[in-house]
């Protein structure tokens, strides 16, 4: 059975890959965010996963408001980068894992969860940072990635609750999955930022900090505020680290915090990381 | 079809400051994150540079929407319906930074805002 080897969680502020393509990783400002990510690029050559369930939000590149999916899974074969605006970036397509990825939708919507179901997917900062935090700048991206895609954007956002309740059953669907395949999850997106409204620039780096601490050992906490809490702890795009949620509720109950970052501000975020992983028995 | 409201307070939100992309919002600022969302097509990117005005025709955006885009008012376009992740396409055509676009929100002179909003320490 497939088996899943940890879950990392991680901001994916566009402003970090504006800096690695302006070659600015080395410098005095940025070498300490990027610097802290190095156990962590470290974790991923030593447990070689084969494949990334990345959740994260699309920020109005993929879906237009036209179509907004409160939950979407890719299935495809390959995901291109997608130009946001800026023009498009010098990134190698991202590999799909098409016949787990329409596993898991089958065990999706067998658990009651109803996903758009994405046949061709392009994918914006909120899968391409994380996955540049964590594997470099690759010729061929080392793993195979499951998109998932959460609204975070218009409102009604899904509850914590729920976004626990999702990786809860993304983990019986993973270890269902009839091969030795090792799959680590990414929960992306946070930390405390408000980039709207005369509240902008709002950073709670008591609330980060509490987060990655906490996030591991005492995630009923964070599952018991509502969305309205999240907003005002951590700031209206705050609200992302509900994504977290899934990575957690995927993992065991008890997990080893293996290591935490954090860093502020970067543009306007609080940045951080997280690398947990599931508790051996009797450990 | 009446403009709906998109004041914070009338719109329901719990922290004023705090405008959440809700209903109201949608409604209200869809064809302008329209127009800022074709800024993702390179021949739309041209098309803006070249004639903005021209572009913004092209959308039926509000007189005052249409306003607050030609006057880079970012506070005025969020306020309008506007959402950050779209209006932010237009900063990719015209280059403001984000720190910038936060500044103008929160009402703030530029150093000021990443001094004392976000807590930036600012050498020389």
């Amino acid at each position: 059975m497939a088996e899943i080897i940890g879950g990392l969680g991680t901001s994916h502020v566009p402003s970090i890959a504006a800096a690695i393509d302006k070659g600015l990783a080395d410098t005095a400002e940025w070498k300490p965010f990027f610097d802290g990510y190095l156990p962590a690029r470290q974790w991923m050559l030593d447990h070689k996963p084969d494949i990334a369930v990345v959740i994260f939000n699309d920020h109005g590149n993929a879906f237009f408001l036209d179509k907004i999916p409160t939950l979407a899974v890719g299935v495809a074969d390959s995901y291109p980068p997608i130009d946001e605006g800026w023009g498009p970036r010098a990134l190698p397509d991202f590999a799909g894992a098409r016949d787990f990825s329409w596993h898991l939708v089958d065990q999706l919507v067998e658990n009651h969860f109803d996903p758009l179901v994405c046949r061709e997917l392009e994918v914006d900062h909120g899968l391409q940072v994380p996955m540049e935090l964590f594997f470099g700048r690759p010729e061929v991206w080392p793993v195979q990635v499951v998109p998932i895609l959460v609204n975070t954007i218009q409102y009604p956002i899904p509850t914590p609750q729920r976004m626990w309740d999702l990786g809860r059953v993304l983990r019986g669907a993973i270890e269902s999955w009839a091969t030795h395949e090792k799959v680590v999850i990414l929960g992306t997106g946070g930390l405390s930022h408000q980039l709207q409204g005369s509240r902008a620039g709002f950073i709670n780096r008591q609330a980060d900090r509490a987060w990655l601490a906490e996030i591991g050992p005492h995630p009923d906490k964070y599952l018991a505020m509502s969305r309205e809490d999240y907003v005002e702890v951590f700031g209206s795009e705050g609200a992302e680290l509900i994504m977290w949620l899934v990575m957690r509720g995927a993992l065991s109950e008890t997990v080893r915090t293996v290591h935490s970052h954090y860093c502020a501000p970067v543009s306007m975020t609080g940045a951080g990381m997280v690398i947990l992983e599931n508790a051996v028995a009797g450990s | 079809m009446p403009t709906p409201s998109v004041n914070s307070r009338a719109s329901g939100d719990r922290l004023p400051e705090t405008p959440l992309f809700d209903r109201n919002r949608a409604l209200a600022g869809y064809a302008l994150n329209k127009m800022a969302n074709g800024l993702s097509k390179p021949a739309n990117r041209q098309a803006f540079t070249d004639d903005e005005a021209a572009y913004l025709d092209r959308f039926a955006l509000t007189p005052e929407q249409k306003t607050a885009v030609i006057a880079r008012d970012w506070n005025e376009m969020m306020r309008l319906g506007g959402n950050l992740f779209y209006m932010l396409k237009i900063s990719a055509v015209d280059p403001v930074a984000m720190t910038r676009i936060g500044a103008a929100q929160a009402g703030m002179e530029h150093d000021d805002f990443l001094r004392r909003r976000l807590g930036k320490t600012i050498n020389g």
